[in-house]
């Protein structure tokens, strides 16, 4: 079968409004990373079974490597390029970076997203929430103990601020 | 990176415009949602359509509504929805447990409610890649002409593997089947047929619209129990879904379903006539065990020791049983 | 077995005296630095040991970390490659020319575009990028296309015709014994025997007749795989110049190399291997793969980059994984829990290729001999091929599969002699600066207070035979290299090189060749550089990996990166500060000792307000005194190792020690096993960054823990009516590695022993912490249950059949009134 045609998609991706030429059988990972150049999102196992592609896609993790680019019109993705404000890291990020929550790095965008997704829900989770939540996110370098309590860090630091922002 | 096949695609915005298409290309379609399952099968060259129908655009068939038939649900519920609605945690917690044990967070964000009732069967010589099943040498249920979960066997036995469809058939629900120009319904346990090439009755052109839990299973004391080697990500290799009407301290009737063996959701037998009367406790438990024992015979179709998962039938069962007796699940 | 007698003959005297070492010889000697290796270079540590942040850390959070796949050139072509779907076949013919027709496809090649033989080890080059004659697993490559999509090329492949001519095929190790006319590799002399060793020191049968209790074991360990997230990826860029780069996802770019240029007929200086930032490794990128040879080889004929990036089943069949192994144990000991003699009879199951397995051979016997004495031990170790994908270096090498059988062993003896598994332990201890039965070299050695870390975090004397049905602890211990003395192919030169660069500007620039796989190398390089020349972490880059501008190292394997890599940075900075003081101390009319270097600014203590200018100053006024700066370190270990066939392999320079003490609850009814917790105590001589060693040890223990449960890399046994040798299930749904909720609590204890040859002090931290794990949960099963799990993984159905098999609550029972009704000698206080 001879390639289907391509149709230019438009995204709103991290607050932009971005257009690719995508064809039916492209994935949103591959928009993302070889359409858009937002090579964050990872792709680990192809089909849905590791979660390093993780995007927030209206507030909700998906998993980008089993989501059909097409079917995202519209809809508003963050990737993990969408954390920053500019050049400053997201307190996320930061405090992964602060207790080691990244090793090698590649599952940790995939996590990200879903910590993200998880605090945006519920500012302070406790542990087994937190595990609940990057339960479909595999990594294979940390034993996840600095995941949690990376985010964990995070979720305080938050909530300092907060209080702090009140007072 | 594993790639998707080529195919054209098709988002209608309604479903009149859904099902029209349908019908004027009725064997050609690909039906996806939220595509968790759709998706790796594609990758897999598991289904080769010509058309992938994609449905996220109609919005009309994402509802739940509450009626005095009791809980309406539209195929487009995501599983998230379904597991965090209050109406469905409060009436059919068991529901609500199903849904929350689905695979991941991620795919339970994505996945709908009729998509998961509509899961292809999976076999773990099926459920692999192009490459993998042609050095395997195919399967009945693709490209190929033999078994290899029962030798000289004539009919698939890919195994249903959904986690919301027990438990659903436990609570007596039916689905509304739409097809242009017609609509029918049918109890979800009559919905699914003991073939693991097609495990339901759904023909091309045909799609679940709604699917109803009757009121009168509000109330019923039920469980359910899902069987897998981790705790997040796996599929079943076995479900046991449990409801028993309880009146004062005696069981008035009761369902057994227990899935993830064969191609459709075994509805145990016998299970009325054992509980009526009963009171609803330990010994019941153990009499539904052994019964369940009886009528399930779990199959290589599922690679994880079929003895070790026969053993475990009544062990989840008895679990089932004791959610219902404590009153619910969790 | 005729055949392992044969080899063994040909070993001329396998008993070798202990204690004998390699002949002392000057080998690029060290420089000595006033207060040691171990000693800060002022008078306290202002970076070292604090909780720092690593170096690319922001990078890879906010997305930023460029991998191998994330790299896109110009004009760039998709290669994939063609696969037996046979486990044993002869090649009769491939035909290409329907995929070659095909619109978008630009080139097919096969076995004959690249002939050469290469492998890891110099001395066992068995394998083609392509396969040329015989195809000898279900995966390995036979021919690779190059089209304008990934898609097009995978398609391409379904039209390339291949004619085989199937083999029988062997998928066991007793069918490889058994059938060594069925030869899978015809590198091997004979048979099917990949390699053997056998090996002795002391008299073995005379220290087991002279023991209390004896006891027998026979173990089995199941293969399993890296997985690391990234699937392998590799890009070819053959330039018009005749010269090549090739970006890959490795773990040893100078190894790749070597095997490319060789393979691709091209000369060593016309090739630039680039290791972009890894997505985890764990080994399994630790030797060069056919989409290497293969990118290259397409970008040479076409003159375009070539990118190949493996699908997660294809990671399945590069594999080079844990090795299956079946081990036999007699143990003995005597009444006051001595060890006495160790006698192992080894089958390794190798998979079709030889990879590192001439090591691991070795190392599945030289790697116990701590941290216990042994008064004798013998090893006789069989490695074999079968058609299986290869296996090779898994985290923790060759060891982890004894270590597990060792440490069972001993709680069973413990348990035959009525003592505590952690006093029999303690009392085995082989101590600081002494020597191992086989000749190894100890130096420094933290085991007895990683013993003593477990057991008070653990409660151990509350727990230990005394929670309810169900749950329980278990300990175990273990020792491993900090990198190896055995170099991969014979040369004198050092086996890690750091050029150090300073400017004007106040910034500094390490080059090195190390790897960063995810344990922070990079950032190592750069601690040692701000600690040494008193700079903050931003003023620091580490240019690593790529052999065009970075000077060799051998890579990041057998956990060799922190010592070898931070000695030679050491050297490098010393060198460089020893200059920077001087031209200081000059000026100042005061001891360069005087002088100190931190946080970016160079003082003394005399006198703060005039002694005092930035660091960036001070650099100044060293290039203008002393000329451009720049310096060079490196390291080369000693010789060590026992005078015999083989003696060098399992010497090292430092030995790091680990204890776990695992605690799990167990559901008799399922035969479900929770790992509620391990308590994680590491000897890392020094922790150099404690968050990176934390992440070390528990990314470690939890990768035990899942080899322990969960993982098996299987394949249908060739008696399988179809499919014969194919994986059960390579995907990342049916090859369960352990999610969030899996994972146990994981507790790390930090030992540090201070090694007097290591950076600071600093031994691995990598790979040690994953041994103990498998015994202890073992051993805790045991305390819980009253089985024996000898046989990995320790799944619902294994444990149920064993609770089935004997009445082991009796034997619960029995093991909780022994415990009661003595007090272990060694627990005082």
């Amino acid at each position: 079968m001879n390639p289907p045609a391509q149709v230019v998609c438009r995204f709103q991706v991290n607050g932009d409004v971005r257009e690719c030429a995508v064809a039916p059988n492209t994935t949103l990972l591959e928009a993302l990373r070889y359409g858009l150049g937002l090579t964050g999102s990872k792709q680990g196992c192809d089909k849905g079974d590791c979660g390093a592609c993780t995007v927030v896609m209206d507030g909700a993790p998906v998993l980008a490597c089993i989501t059909l680019a097409l079917a995202c019109e519209g809809r508003l993705i963050t990737t993990v390029e969408g954390l920053a404000h500019g050049a400053t890291p997201h307190p996320l990020q930061d405090a992964f970076d602060v207790c080691g929550g990244a090793q090698c790095g590649f599952c940790t965008p995939g996590v990200l997203m879903s910590a993200w997704a998880l605090l945006e829900h519920n500012p302070s989770p406790t542990r087994a929430e937190i595990a609940l939540a990057l339960s479909g996110n595999l990594c294979r370098c940390t034993g996840y103990t600095k995941i949690f309590e990376a985010v964990e860090l995070a979720a305080t630091r938050r909530s300092v601020a907060t209080a702090d922002g009140k007072s | 990176m594993l790639t998707l096949p080529a195919f054209e695609w098709v988002r209608p915005r309604t479903l009149e415009e859904a099902l029209e298409f349908l019908a004027a290309h009725a064997g050609q379609c690909l039906i996806v949602a939220g595509g968790t399952d759709a998706v790796p099968n594609l990758k897999h060259r598991l289904h080769d359509p010509a058309y992938v129908v994609h449905l996220s655009g109609i919005r009309e068939l994402a509802f739940v509504r509450e009626s005095a038939d009791g809980l309406e649900l539209g195929p487009l519920v995501t599983l998230t929805a379904l597991s965090g609605d209050a109406r469905v945690r409060r009436d059919y917690p068991s529901l609500a447990r199903a849904a929350s044990l689905v695979a991941s967070p991620q795919i339970r964000n994505m996945g709908t409610l009729g998509g998961n009732l509509c899961l292809d069967t999976r076999c773990t010589y099926y459920n692999q890649t192009f490459f993998w099943r042609e050095a395997l040498g195919f399967c009945l249920k693709k490209e190929g002409t033999v078994c290899h979960v029962v030798p000289q066997g004539r009919r698939c036995v890919a195994a249903h593997s959904s986690d919301v469809a027990p438990v659903l058939i436990s609570l007596g629900a039916s689905v509304e089947i739409a097809r242009s120009g017609g609509r029918r319904s049918i109890s979800l346990d009559e919905f699914f047929v003991g073939d693991g090439i097609h495990n339901n009755v759904l023909e091309p052109g045909e799609m679940i619209v709604r699917v109803s839990v009757p009121a009168r299973a509000r109330g019923l004391r039920v469980g359910y129990q899902k069987l897998r080697p981790r705790a997040a990500i796996d599929f079943p290799m076995l479900s046991v879904a449990f409801t028993a009407r309880v009146d004062g301290a005696r069981c008035e009737e009761a369902r057994l379903v227990v899935s993830a063996l064969g191609a459709k959701p075994r509805v145990i037998g016998g299970v009325d006539a054992l509980v009526k009367g009963q009171p609803l406790d330990e010994a019941l438990a153990e009499s539904l065990a052994q019964v369940a024992y009886r009528q399930c015979r779990p199959l290589t179709n599922v690679a994880y020791d079929d003895d070790w998962r026969h053993e475990m039938v009544p062990v989840f069962v008895r679990r089932a049983v004791r959610d219902a007796i404590a009153g619910g699940v969790s | 077995m005729s055949r392992a007698k044969d080899e063994a003959a040909r070993v001329p005297d396998p008993r070798v005296p202990s204690g004998r070492q390699m002949p002392e010889e000057n080998r690029l000697t060290p420089p000595v630095w006033p207060g040691g290796r171990t000693a800060a270079p002022g008078t306290d540590f202002s970076v070292i040991g604090r909780r720092n942040r690593k170096l690319e850390g922001l990078a890879k959070v906010t997305g930023r970390a460029v991998f191998a796949d994330d790299l896109s050139l110009p004009r760039m072509l998709h290669g994939k490659l063609l696969r037996s779907i046979h486990a044993h076949a002869r090649i009769r013919s491939i035909d290409p020319s329907a995929a070659l027709a095909m619109p978008g496809v630009h080139a097919v090649i096969t076995g004959r575009d690249l002939p050469a033989w290469f492998g890891i080890i110099p001395w066992t080059e068995d394998e083609q990028a392509l396969c040329e004659e015989k195809a000898r697993y279900v995966g390995d490559a036979i021919a690779a296309v190059a089209a304008d999509t990934e898609l097009a090329a995978e398609e391409a492949l379904r039209l390339i015709r291949v004619e085989y001519e199937v083999l029988p095929a062997v998928t066991s190790i007793d069918e490889a014994l058994e059938h060594p006319e069925w030869k899978v590799n015809e590198k091997a002399r004979e048979g099917n025997i990949s390699k053997h060793v056998h090996l002795e020191f002391g008299d073995v049968d005379a220290r087991i007749a002279d023991s209390d209790e004896v006891i027998e074991g026979e173990y089995w360990y199941e293969g399993s795989t890296h997985a690391p997230i990234e699937p392998h990826c590799a890009i070819a860029d053959f330039d018009a110049t005749g010269f090549l780069t090739l970006y890959s996802s490795t773990q040893v770019a100078h190894y790749l190399h070597r095997d490319l240029a060789r393979v691709l007929g091209l000369p060593t200086q016309r090739v630039r291997v680039i290791q972009p930032v890894v997505g985890g490794a764990f080994g399994g990128k630790s030797e060069p793969f056919s989409l290497e040879f293969c990118a290259a080889r397409l970008s040479m004929d076409l003159g375009r980059p070539v990118k190949i990036l493996y699908t997660r089943e294809e990671v399945f069949y590069a594999h080079r994984g844990r090795h299956p192994m079946r081990m036999r144990y007699r143990t003995g000991i005597r009444r006051d829990g001595t060890l006495t003699g160790v006698d192992a009879k080894i089958h390794i199951d190798g998979g079709a290729y030889s990879s590192f397995g001439l090591v691991t051979t070795y190392y599945s016997g030289q790697l116990l001999s701590a941290p216990y004495k042994m008064e004798a031990y013998r090893f006789d170790s069989t490695r074999v091929f079968t058609n299986k994908p290869c296996c090779g270096p898994k985290r923790g090498h060759g060891s982890v599969q004894p270590r597990f059988a060792f440490e069972c062993q001993i709680d069973k003896l413990a348990e035959a002699v009525g003592l505590d598994p952690i006093e029999v332990r303690r009392r085995n201890f082989i101590g600081e600066n002494s020597r191992t039965v086989n000749g190894m070299r100890v130096t420094s050695n933290g085991f007895l207070e990683c013993l003593e870390q477990v057991e008070r975090a653990s409660a151990w004397k509350e727990r230990f035979r005394r929670m309810p049905y169900g749950r329980g602890v278990g300990v175990a211990g273990s020792m491993y290299i900090s990198g190896t003395n055995y170099c991969i192919y014979p040369n004198e030169m050092p086996q890690s090189g750091v050029q150090l660069k300073l400017d004007r500007s106040g910034r500094a620039t390490v080059f090195c060749g190390a790897s960063d796989i995810g344990q922070g190398v990079e950032s190592v390089l750069a601690y040692i550089v701000a600690e040494e020349l008193g700079l903050t972490l931003g003023d620091i880059r580490v240019v690593a990996a790529d052999t065009d501008l970075t000077p060799v190292d051998l890579g990041s394997y057998s956990s060799r990166e922190t010592f070898m890599v931070g000695n030679a940075c050491l050297d490098a900075a010393r060198r460089l500060r020893g200059l920077v003081v001087g031209t200081l101390a000059e000026a100042w009319g005061c001891a360069p000792a005087e002088v100190k270097l931190a946080g970016g600014i160079a003082s003394t203590a005399r006198d703060a307000e005039r002694e005092r200018m930035s660091v960036k100053e001070a650099f100044q006024r060293t290039e203008a005194r002393h000329g451009t700066l720049g310096s060079v370190g490196w390291y080369q270990t000693p010789r060590l190792g026992g005078d015999y066939r083989g003696g060098t392999i399992g010497a090292s320079p430092a030995y790091s020690f680990t204890a776990h003490v695992a605690e799990v609850d167990c559901d008799p009814e399922t035969g479900f096993i929770q790992v509620k917790k391990i308590w994680v105590a590491h000897d890392c001589g020094r922790a150099l960054n404690p968050v990176a060693v934390e992440g070390q040890m528990e990314g470690s223990a939890y990768m035990g823990f899942a080899e322990a449960l969960f993982e098996e890399q299987v394949f249908k046994p060739a008696t399988a009516a179809h499919g014969a040798g194919l994986h059960h299930g390579p995907s990342l749904l049916d090859y369960r590695i352990p999610t969030s909720l899996d994972t146990p609590e994981l507790e790390s204890l930090i030992v540090e022993s201070v090694d007097p040859e290591g950076p600071y002090g600093a031994k691995e931290a990598g790979e040690g912490p994953l041994h103990p794990s498998v015994p202890a949960i073992a051993n805790a099963i045991y305390d819980a249950l009253g089985i024996r799990c000898d046989r990995l993984p320790f799944s619902p159905p294994h444990v149920l059949r064993l609770l089935r098999a004997g009445d082991a609550r009796a034997v619960w029972q029995k093991a909780r009134g022994q415990r009661s009704g003595h007090v272990p000698a060694g627990a005082r206080g």
